[in-house]
């Protein structure tokens, strides 16, 4: 198309652009560009009225290309992708500059942000003449689902799943379902049994003919893409097996942290000195004890073993504090004489229910102590004479002095860690782990259990630590997202893809090993290369690698990025 | 060289180096304004002629951007960037055009403070180098001409 007639919209985002950019300026410099017929600013582009202006010009205006200038394309491309379609011109004549996420939000100088605006929004000007109309690609939506973990989290996506009507495949790596709860006595905050929870969960995962269970089994393989995904799975005895399904929920949980690496509380050689998760054990047993086999007389708790800490990790576990409180509860009921002290850094009761959780816990006559972060109590043996096993030596921060708890017992609070396969899985499934190892969600706020690979959904403490109702709500949104796909039967995907020039293909055949998809097929007959575009993921390797510039890579064309390169300097 | 603002292109993959950079923003890191970002999908798209065209156009500095080794998100794309770059490398010495001026980093979707720590870095370097002169250049040697 020659010299299409190009409407530019430059957005305030309430005050988030516009307290750094002068958008007008950015809008009067669009003007100057050539083809650019309006261009305007406006308090919210995303908002209803923000569209529908849009609309409106492309409709009376005859605008047949629109540039918007506003926030990251990852946030609202899809937005005025469906706001061009909905005027009656293709999506993909649609251009964002990044002007918050990359400009206003990073920068300080209100000249050079708007410098950079006005120069990021004449780049997409360029770039958005050499748009070409892309259609829509739709593809087959098989019904199975992969879930990936048998902990809470996984059960309940597969409840979800196959009680309306869908085939699950439902991959555990141990020999029993359960994951992390199944080790936990009660929950907290109101002390109902986490047994009962996930016999439940189990029992109905079990009774469900369309969920197939594979204990000790692994997951070995994931090709294709949404929709239509081919997993191999590898059982620890038998033969490994293929499946076809649709979505893969990861739902692989989290570890305990390892209380040895955290030295000063001689955890692994002293065997007064305990995890969280062994005391769970001793609860389920219903027999609180010492490591010389008495009932212990004084009981302390010590928080954030592992988490909130300079020396390991920095992020807060989310569950200790009232798995602690829990503690306090289930020592005075079995032992009543027995004193309970609590050792906090902070205390985070931010859960319904959890505040007067709180409230009991004080009411029992839990002795609650505060310690200074990234310090660590210390300690220090009893006599003779004591009547307790050791001492704890705490700076207490609410009175302001130094205090030896008398001890017998010690409860490390351990938190959570990303497993250590959490690598190899994301590896698999193509998704991103942040720097501790949680997997990565595709928006934190809009999108939290969709990931970059689409078809692939994140849930429960894979994601970040979390408790149990965070955890099965997410299990029940990956669900959802699914479920909505599968309703569809046919799904859109994205219109992006590479295509070989048949005309200018020499037949070398450099691109066909460069395909991390095998996507490139050689026609030996025509002595010339192909792609397969439902299996192209439009990386873009082979367009750059070929010699005789024969392979497009559509929206991302040599012209267009050259344009915007121009545009920007 | 004083009152110099380099102007920097920066070519970042989609999944993890522009999420970062994203990050950045959302978490408020302020850095350097001097660079402009273009998409891609992949650093293996990142074509060696982008970023000579980005140099002839006036850029004083390229950024390249990708995943960290291992972790692209098209398995092994920016292995591919990682070999094209010593290459490039050679090609801008040849040219008499200072190889500092074009910069590969693996920035991840999670490291928005890396990534304003690279941009500031790579400012500081151009800017020490002063303007490049290819654009300049090639208007005098097409003078003389």
């Amino acid at each position: 198309m020659e010299n299409p007639k190009i409407g530019v919209y430059v957005c305030n985002c309430g005050t988030n652009i516009s307290k750094l950019v002068d958008c007008d300026q950015v809008v009067q410099s669009s003007l100057d560009q050539p083809g650019v017929t309006c261009a305007k600013s406006y308090k919210y582009m995303c908002s209803n009225p923000g569209q529908e202006l849009i609309i409106k010009d492309i409709q009376e205006n005859g605008l047949e290309r629109v540039v918007i200038s506003a926030c990251s394309p990852r946030m609202h491309e899809p937005t005025f992708r469906k706001a061009l379609a909905k005027a009656g011109i293709n999506p993909y004549f649609l251009e964002m500059a990044n002007i918050r996420e990359q400009c206003s939000w990073v920068h300080v100088d209100p000249r050079a942000a708007t410098d950079k605006a006005t120069d990021l929004t004449r780049g997409a000007i360029r770039r958005v003449v050499h748009h070409e109309p892309l259609e829509k690609r739709f593809v087959d939506m098989c019904p199975a689902t992969l879930v990936i973990g048998g902990g809470v989290t996984g059960l309940t996506a597969a409840i979800e799943l196959a009680e309306s009507g869908n085939p699950v495949f439902l991959v555990e790596r141990t020999g029993r379902l359960g994951g992390n709860i199944a080790n936990v006595d009660l929950t907290a905050p109101y002390l109902d049994s986490a047994r009962d929870l996930i016999r439940e969960r189990i029992t109905r995962v079990r009774d469900n003919p369309l969920i197939t269970v594979l204990l000790e089994a692994k997951v070995t393989e994931v090709d294709g893409y949404v929709g239509n995904f081919t997993i191999g799975i590898a059982p620890d005895h038998g033969e490994p097996l293929k499946v076809e399904v649709g979505s893969v929920i990861v739902a692989t949980g989290y570890k305990p942290f390892d209380a040895t690496r955290a030295k000063a509380f001689g955890y692994g050689t002293n065997p007064n000195v305990i995890t969280s998760f062994e005391f769970e054990r001793m609860l389920r047993n219903g027999k609180i004890v010492t490591g010389q086999g008495k009932p212990p007389k004084y009981v302390t708790i010590v928080h954030c073993v592992g988490s909130r800490s300079e020396e390991f990790n920095q992020y807060c576990s989310r569950v200790c504090c009232m798995t602690a409180l829990k503690y306090g509860q289930e020592v005075k009921s079995a032992l009543p004489g027995a004193y309970v002290y609590d050792l906090y850094i902070d205390m985070h009761a931010f859960g319904k229910g959890c505040e007067d959780f709180y409230k009991s816990a004080s009411a029992i006559r839990t002795i609650f102590l505060m310690f200074q972060k990234n310090t660590a109590p210390q300690l220090l043996p009893a006599g003779p004479k004591d009547d307790c096993e050791m001492f704890l030596r705490v700076d207490d921060k609410l009175c302001g002095e130094e205090i030896d708890i008398p001890t017998d017992l010690i409860i490390l609070m351990v938190g959570m860690e990303a497993r250590d396969d959490s690598a190899e899985v994301a590896r698999l499934v193509n998704i991103s782990r942040d720097r501790d190892g949680w997997f990565i969600e595709s928006h934190p706020k809009l999108d939290p259990v969709a990931t970059t690979t689409d078809g692939v959904y994140i849930a429960g403490c894979c994601q970040s630590p979390k408790d149990i109702n965070e955890s099965v709500a997410q299990a029940r949104a990956a669900s959802a997202r699914i479920l909505a796909k599968i309703a569809k039967g046919r799904i859109e995907v994205d219109a992006v893809f590479a295509e070989v020039h048949q005309e200018d293909c020499s037949g070398c055949r450099v691109c066909n090993e460069l395909c991390p998809y095998s996507a490139i097929e050689f026609d030996f007959d025509l002595k010339r290369s192909h792609i397969i575009s439902a299996k192209c993921k439009a990386c873009g390797a082979c367009v750059t690698a070929c010699p005789s510039s024969a392979i497009k890579g559509r929206h991302f064309t040599d012209e267009q990025i050259f344009a915007q390169i121009e545009g920007v300097l | 060289m004083s009152g110099f603002e380099p102007k920097i292109v920066g070519f970042l993959c989609n999944w993890c180096s522009y999420t970062g950079a994203d990050l950045a923003g959302t978490s408020r890191i302020k850095y350097s304004s001097n660079l402009r970002v273009i998409r891609t999908m992949c650093s293996a798209r990142i074509d060696p002629t982008f970023v000579l065209k980005a140099l002839l156009e006036g850029a004083d500095g390229v950024l390249i951007c990708g995943c960290h080794p291992g972790d692209c998100h098209y398995v092994e794309g920016n292995y591919k960037a990682m070999r094209r770059y010593p290459l490039l490398k050679k090609l801008l010495d040849d040219f008499g055009i200072e190889n500092e001026r074009v910069q590969l980093e693996w920035v991840s979707a999670s490291e928005g403070r890396r990534f304003a720590e690279v941009v500031d870095k790579l400012t500081e370097q151009i800017r020490e180098l002063g303007p490049c002169r290819v654009r300049s250049g090639l208007a005098l040697d097409m003078a003389e001409r």
